[in-house]
């Protein structure tokens, strides 16, 4: 069996005929898409997909659709096994300028992950587990300072773990690798696998307009375009990556296939 | 030469030091100007530091300056407790309209309402405390309620990701977030406070107080005493603000993080 053999099995996320219009102004139309779970040999697997459109489509507004914080004008989201519509609340979000308590110190807004998780610890096992994922992702240092201490990629990786803390399986990130260098893109791109591959049912939804990053990272890449002579924007193509032999490899990038991907992205936007 | 250039450049920021020369330069100027400018009606700065000599050393003074001060403070203290409930309070759709008639209170002036609240006061110092109050509540409530509409609904929209019901999410974002601006607006409401303590306490001048001092220094025409008593009001008002800013860079030591030095 190779490396990359995998099987899709049950429906996590489904989104089915959903549109959003604003007075006469159609902003999405007809989106249709689901996530299966995705199984491979003695892994912790999560699904990463990403959603891949130029500024201003309305990628943030299906962002917050899927978040369960907008209600789109028709059509419905659903979520987890048994396949209950979303609430607020249920898919954690990571948005664009990482936003944190400015009140508490680091290790406070992690702490208040867990203080809201399902699972009740004592705060000697909450230390515990802050001080593990403080450790795993370079944040030990950080832990006494406040928020407005940071750098933008340290923000963004509190923002994160604060999500995973929480217990949220579903994580949306609005626009991860803007605003950062080559260097923090490649660490971010570390973390959102670490993040995925913490448990099976763990799933990362990007939203993106960054093509190559979000492409290298994910398992399946959904398109966000306008059709022709068509209101609204809509999923215009999906890309299994698995299927494709693309996804969960490193060195991604300086594959043919990948390089050719992104070309047929490009020109589909 | 460059130095001077940068005091008239807009957005520059210059070294603490920087704005001390020029703060220090520029009393030593305004003093000049009123020293050379002097002779007139308004008393020149030697007189008035003689007078201030005269005020501190009346025997009086030191009641009178304690009577203004724990006016002030029992009037700012029942104020806040007050204002802070109406304001988180508001958050809350029912009591949302009440909220908004307490800031439109500003509009109602004291002097018409003076009758009524000696009916319902029983002395002079209830008197007092019931005007500062009524005075600066609604000054405190509209500061501190355009200070929570303008938190950035992301704030929000983060408790909900992160699970928490709307009463953890209001204690979270506008309770405990907010504390360090109610005490910015307390920092800056203390000076209403204070400048409405010489006009309550001439109501009921029994006890005394800077207030007191001043009506009875303009009653017969001692300009050097009143504009000493006002230097006093003046230097105490600045004393507190300072006070009260320290505290708050000591008690949240995160404000300081987000703004221009």
């Amino acid at each position: 069996m190779s490396n990359n053999s995998y099987t899709k099995n049950e429906v996590l996320l489904k989104a089915t005929d959903v549109s959003l219009q604003y007075g006469d102004k159609q902003i999405l139309r007809d989106i249709n898409f689901s996530v299966h779970d995705i199984h491979r040999p003695e892994l912790s697997q999560g699904q990463v997909v990403s959603l891949i459109g130029r500024s201003g489509i309305g990628k943030t507004q299906l962002f917050r659709i899927l978040a369960g914080l907008n209600k789109p004008t028709t059509g419905t989201v659903l979520i987890d096994e048994d396949q209950h519509p979303v609430h607020p609340g249920e898919m954690g979000i990571v948005p664009q300028n990482y936003v944190l308590f400015n009140h508490r110190s680091i290790y406070n807004n992690l702490k208040i992950g867990l203080d809201n998780a399902a699972v009740k610890l004592s705060d000697a096992e909450k230390k515990a587990i802050i001080n593990d994922y403080a450790d795993t992702f370079q944040l030990s240092e950080h832990l006494k300072k406040y928020p407005a201490q940071l750098s933008g990629g340290q923000r963004q990786r509190v923002s994160i773990i604060q999500q995973v803390l929480t217990g949220n399986k579903f994580i949306l990130l609005d626009e991860p690798f803007s605003g950062l260098d080559i260097l923090m893109i490649d660490r971010v791109i570390g973390l959102l696998q670490k993040v995925s591959t913490l448990a099976e049912h763990n799933t990362l939804i990007i939203v993106s307009h960054d093509i190559e990053n979000a492409a290298a990272l994910s398992d399946t890449v959904w398109i966000l375009a306008q059709e022709e002579a068509k209101p609204g924007a809509t999923i215009v193509k999906e890309y299994d990556l698995c299927h494709m032999g693309l996804a969960w490899t490193p060195e991604i990038r300086s594959n043919p296939d990948f390089v050719g991907l992104i070309k047929e992205i490009k020109s589909r936007l | 030469m460059n130095l001077i250039k940068s005091f008239f450049e807009p957005l520059r920021i210059i070294s603490r030091r920087n704005m001390i020369f020029l703060m220090i330069a520029e009393i030593v100027l305004a003093l000049l100007a009123w020293q050379l400018s002097g002779g007139g009606l308004i008393p020149t700065p030697v007189k008035v530091l003689k007078a201030l000599g005269g005020i501190a050393s009346a025997p009086d003074f030191i009641d009178n300056l304690f009577a203004s001060l724990s006016l002030t403070i029992k009037g700012m203290a029942i104020s806040i407790l007050i204002a802070l409930v109406i304001s988180y309070l508001a958050m809350i759709p029912f009591f949302h309209p009440i909220a908004r008639f307490v800031v439109k209170c500003r509009y109602l002036t004291l002097t018409g309402l003076i009758f009524l609240f000696t009916l319902w006061t029983q002395n002079g110092h209830q008197l007092k405390v019931s005007l500062l109050i009524f005075g600066i509540v609604p000054f405190f409530v509209t500061s501190l309620l355009a200070e929570f509409e303008s938190i950035n609904m992301q704030e929000f929209e983060l408790c909900t990701t992160l699970r928490m019901n709307s009463w953890k999410t209001w204690l979270e974002v506008v309770v405990r977030g907010r504390l360090d601006q109610v005490f910015e607006v307390m920092r800056q409401n203390f000076a209403i406070a204070w400048l409405m303590i010489t006009s309550v306490e001439g109501l009921s001048m029994s006890e005394g107080g800077l207030g007191v001092m001043l009506i009875k220094a303009n009653k017969y025409v001692q300009l050097e005493a009143v504009f000493g008593t006002l230097v006093i009001i003046f230097i105490l008002g600045v004393l507190f603000d300072y006070i009260l800013g320290k505290m708050r860079q000591w008690l949240f030591p995160y404000t300081n993080l987000q703004t221009r030095k």
